[in-house]
């Protein structure tokens, strides 16, 4: 690799996702921020191919542009109020600027304290099968509890979005006597519950 | 490396059409000479982008006419037949109406988001045929991990997709923009899986290889993981907002779902992409699962790209088929269809996968007998399985929903929308800037 086109691609990364990082905070709008976090992730990216870290690019974009972005996007408009100005997440800055710093400082910490001269010189061809094996191998512990953590967060992810049968009942029940014009239902006076069998049909698949 | 590719060795000129690599090789060659080794990447990748598109264009045209002329004859009427010999100018006429076409834009539209999608749009469209391989060695970017870029690449696209449906500042757009999403998530799953069960079996993540490994056991995946083409045909077709699975852009429900407002040709590019992403996916379909440009021998006396020409022109057929026959699923029908069947059944495949490759590396079974066996066992787990979907797990027809179906149970029963929901004096989503 020259110098000149590996310059003119870090730089332009570099400035592609500083950029990006702070229209993040700049824009007032929800939707923009998450589309310039998409913009810095992809320069994020591009600075792993850099490194010929190729399957840590693909999985970059992939994971966190393909999906966390939607994701993200996904829960924005599902939630109210999703257009509200983004200079209210201020109030939150204080904690969340201090846990940043902690991260950025100790992952300094471990960038200047590794020796990277190892990595330099071994070959770096085939990096999907040495990634796989090490985390077999080496690091099976941290995967484990990963996989675990993910599990967890699954689990928990369809006992938050389950809609209980009572639950749902009083909530068709209360649909349905808006549908009629006789206003809201009491929740305690539903007897029958008109639905039983297939109240949660819809809500696995999603 | 294969014969063909030992004899283009010697003979690549240039001229040697049966590997079209030669040229951009001579080319890049030329200039590593006298200039630096940037210039030369910077011309390999325009050579490759330029190629790519110089094949796509032309095709794209011709494509809408096939589509059209099948669908028609599929449908029992003539199709275009005004235009031109046989409508044959018909997608020209189109386009120049399209380009002459006024470009609106909604008042309230977010301005910088809804000009963008038109043109973003085509920037997974174009890096998807990267990594597609025409030949031994006629792929622009034949990555080791060509698998996972591919993913992430159509991975990309419904981001675009949602810029253009929230931006429009129309509920008919926000629909088909959220059903896409919600769609392309889940389908995204059983579409990893199945290609997971290939990437294992086959033991590498590169498209290139994949194909040369079918060449070197002499057998195409579709044989031996059927379950998987199939859920991977669905699958893409639901990705590619095709007609079994349009529900995005359903016109007899949400008008044209995430591109109503977009009209002229940036409706036009919408549509060229999704053609040719059509397009590429048959061929990656065709790649992955039907030996790609490998063909029992006959690679070695027909141009390879050819091959797969053809491979990807019958699954491309294929796609016409389902669209012009199978009528459109409703947006819960698939989304139960995707989470219950497919994601289950390729999820027992990638096991299947796991055993049968341990069985050929660590147990040392012979390929020649092994494999044989191992493709009768799948096709008939296959069958079994559709058959047990069709007989015992089919959901049965709704006829009389008892459930009221609105927007805050359809969503997914989350509590935030459920409270926007039954908030009956605003409205449910405040859609668009101020």
């Amino acid at each position: 690799m020259s110098d000149f086109g590996f310059h003119l691609a870090f730089w332009s990364l570099a400035a592609m996702t500083l950029g990006g990082a702070s229209m993040i905070i700049i824009s007032r709008n929800l939707i923009h921020a998450v589309i310039w976090l998409v913009m810095s992730m992809l320069g994020i990216a591009g600075l792993y191919l850099t490194l010929s870290a190729d399957f840590i690019a693909v999985v970059q974009v992939l994971i966190y542009v393909g999906a966390i972005s939607v994701l993200m996007l996904f829960a924005i408009m599902l939630t109210p109020r999703a257009e509200r100005d983004n200079s209210q997440n201020i109030k939150t800055g204080g904690p969340a600027a201090l846990v940043v710093l902690l991260v950025m400082i100790s992952t300094l910490w471990v960038a200047i304290d590794t020796d990277w001269g190892a990595v330099r010189e071994a070959a770096l061809t085939d990096q999907a099968r040495l990634i796989g094996e090490s985390l077999i191998k080496h690091y099976i512990l941290p995967f484990e509890i990963g996989a675990v953590l993910l599990t967890a967060a699954l689990v928990g992810a369809i006992a938050l979005a389950r809609q209980d049968d009572e639950d749902a009942a009083v909530h068709a029940a209360s649909l349905q006597a808006e549908l009629d014009g006789e206003g809201s239902v009491d929740p305690v006076n539903v007897v029958d519950p008109p639905i039983a069998s297939e109240a949660s049909d819809t809500e696995a698949a999603s | 490396m294969t014969d063909l590719a030992q004899l283009s060795n010697v003979l690549g000129a240039w001229y040697d059409f049966r590997d079209l690599n030669n040229l951009q090789r001579l080319i890049t060659e030329w200039i590593a000479e006298w200039g630096p080794d940037w210039l030369a990447s910077i011309v390999t990748g325009v050579l490759g982008a330029l190629g790519i598109l110089a094949v796509i264009g032309p095709t794209l045209l011709i494509l809408i006419w096939v589509e059209r002329k099948v669908i028609s004859r599929f449908q029992q009427r003539y199709g275009p037949n005004r235009v031109g010999p046989k409508g044959l100018l018909q997608p020209v006429a189109d386009a120049v109406k399209l380009i002459l076409k006024e470009q609106l834009a909604p008042r309230a539209a977010d301005k910088l988001i809804f000009f963008l999608p038109p043109v973003l749009i085509f920037v997974p469209g174009i890096l998807i045929w990267g990594v597609l391989p025409f030949g031994p060695r006629m792929s622009v970017a034949d990555l080791n991990v060509g698998v996972l870029f591919l993913l992430a690449v159509s991975g990309t696209a419904v981001l675009v997709i949602f810029m253009a449906g929230w931006s429009s500042n129309n509920k008919y757009a926000l629909f088909g923009a959220m059903r896409a999403v919600a769609m392309s998530i889940s389908y995204e799953v059983p579409m990893v899986l199945a290609l997971l069960t290939l990437v294992v079996f086959s033991g590498t993540m590169s498209v290139n290889g994949i194909v040369e490994w079918q060449q070197q056991e002499d057998v195409i995946f579709i044989l031996l993981f059927p379950l998987s083409a199939i859920a991977f045909f669905f699958a893409a077709s639901a990705e590619l907002n095709r007609t079994p699975a349009d529900i995005s852009e359903a016109e007899s429900e949400i008008v044209a779902g995430y591109h109503t407002e977009y009209s002229g040709m940036r409706f036009g590019l919408f549509y060229a992409v999704e053609l040719g992403n059509t397009l590429v996916v048959s061929g990656f379909i065709a790649t992955f699962f039907l030996g790609g440009w490998w063909l029992w021998g006959l690679d070695q006396w027909v141009p390879s790209w050819i091959i797969l020409l053809v491979k990807t022109g019958a699954v491309y057929f294929l796609l016409i088929w389902t669209r012009g026959t199978l009528p459109r699923l409703r947006i819960d029908q698939l989304m139960s269809f995707c989470w219950k069947a497919l994601v289950p059944a390729t999820l027992l495949f990638v096991v299947v996968a796991f055993v049968e490759r341990t069985l050929l590396i660590s147990e040392g079974w012979d390929t020649t007998v092994a494999l044989p066996i191992m493709a009768v066992f799948n096709i008939a787990l296959t069958l079994g399985a559709i058959m047990l979907f069709a007989r015992v797990a089919r959901p049965a027809p709704l006829r009389r929903p008892a459930r009221i179906r609105m927007a805050g149970t359809e969503i997914g029963g989350l509590r935030a929308a459920r409270q926007v929901a039954s908030r009956t004096e605003e409205p449910q989503f405040q859609v668009g800037g101020d």
